[in-house]
This record gives C-alpha cells, sequence and structure tokens, in this order.
C-alpha cells in the first residue's frame, strides 16, 4: 500500500498534466513526471481506482476517468472559454461534462444530443447560467447505491 | 446520465433499454449538482466525500429520495 502522500501527488499530477496537454497522461509519462519507477505508478493507480477516484482502462491499465475528465473521446464534448482561450475536453456524461465547466471555473458548453434521438443538443453555461438548446431533461437510469457496479455503463 | 429532449424520449429509451425509470432533473438541477459536486477536484487537498457528506450534499440540492441514497 503506497503512502497518501504519494497518492495525493500521483493524483494532482494527473490532473495537472490532463489540463496541461489536453489529454489524459499515460502512466509512463505520470512515473517520469514524478521521478519513480512505472510499478509505483500502476500500483497506485490501481489503488486509486479501487478507493473509486480514478477508472482505469481495462485492459491496458491506463486511465479511462480522471473525474470528470474522460481520457477516450465519448458523446460529451466540452468546450471551455477560459483565460488561457479555448480548450476542448470530453467529459464521461453530462453530470461530468458540467462537472469540467465547474472544475475549471469558466464559460463553457456541451456539445452533445439526445440519448433516444440523437438530436443535436448544447448546454451552455455562462457565469452561473444554464441553457440547454433545445431544452432538455437529464435522466439518471441507475440509482446512486449501484453507480460503481458498472461505472462505464452509468 | 445522458440528457434528453423531453420525458416522451426518456420513456422511449427507457423501452428499449428495458430499464425502469431513474431519477430525471433539469439541466440547471444537473449545473448545481455539477458545480457542487467538482468544483473542488482540482485542490491538492481534495478527497472523496464520506457516504454522509455525499447525503448532505443531494440534499441541499432537494435530492432527498430513496434513488440518491449510497447506502
Amino acid at each position: 500500500m503506497f503512502s497518501d502522500d504519494f497518492k495525493k501527488r500521483l493524483r494532482v499530477k494527473i490532473y495537472e498534466l490532463f489540463l496541461a496537454d489536453g489529454r489524459c497522461p499515460k502512466l509512463e509519462k505520470l512515473a517520469a513526471a514524478l521521478d519513480c519507477d512505472l510499478s509505483d505508478v500502476t500500483t497506485a493507480t490501481k489503488q486509486l481506482a479501487d478507493a473509486h477516484v480514478l477508472v482505469l482502462q481495462p485492459q491496458s491499465g491506463e486511465i479511462l476517468m480522471a473525474n470528470p475528465l474522460s481520457a477516450v473521446p465519448t458523446a460529451f464534448v466540452v468546450e471551455t472559454f477560459g483565460k488561457a482561450g479555448p480548450r476542448s475536453w470530453y467529459g464521461n456524461c453530462i453530470w461530468d461534462a458540467l462537472g469540467v465547466i465547474a472544475m475549471l471555473r469558466s464559460d463553457g458548453r456541451v456539445l452533445t444530443s439526445c440519448a433516444c434521438c440523437g438530436e443535436g443538443m448544447t448546454v451552455s453555461v455562462k457565469g452561473d447560467a444554464v441553457v440547454s438548446e433545445p431544452a432538455g431533461l437529464v435522466h439518471f437510469a441507475i440509482p446512486a447505491r449501484r453507480w460503481w457496479d458498472d461505472i462505464v455503463f452509468n | 446520465m445522458l440528457l434528453f429532449r423531453s420525458e416522451e424520449h426518456i420513456d422511449r429509451w427507457c423501452s428499449a433499454w428495458k430499464l425502469g425509470r431513474g431519477a430525471t432533473l433539469t439541466v440547471e438541477q444537473t449545473w448545481r449538482l455539477a458545480d457542487s459536486w467538482y468544483r473542488d477536484r482540482l485542490s491538492p487537498d481534495w478527497r472523496r466525500r464520506t457516504v454522509d457528506e455525499a447525503h448532505e450534499l443531494f440534499r441541499s440540492l432537494g435530492l432527498v429520495s430513496d434513488f440518491w441514497r449510497l447506502n
């Protein structure tokens, strides 16, 4: 079991590199950035995943979700308009996509579509005002106590 | 957690996936949930909320039904 301090530094580095590079860091890059062995990062990321802090890809063990960010393309494209200019991200779901905007404390918008019919939808956040065009509703299919049973489906 | 155009579209999706209806939030409610849940995620001192803390957050947003219970 790695120390809480190491896992904290790892978690901070994951988000730091994700935001700097615009894509999720590979485990090798994290090991180099933290000046430690790849096996240390591999084991510690598994421990963070077991604690529901991260979600890992099932085959490679690379990071799949550093919530609210997704490491892989999804149906929830997030554009943020911060001081550094426009940036683009993927959210894991509509909650997480809006969470990216909240986490970065910027204005932004989510480009997605109706999960039923595929009609394009945009949810825009400006200040604390949020608008969906066309109007929409968010559906949570799985009760909270079962969210982590299958977090990818959820 | 998916976005739909209307209640009717949610019903159609649930039927196609053979799932019962879950919880439905407005986009405004979902934004407030996302803001409360994620605004501190970049803090170096961030930690997962305890179950009680998560329940309190849900309660503060009016999400008090059994659907939102984590245990």
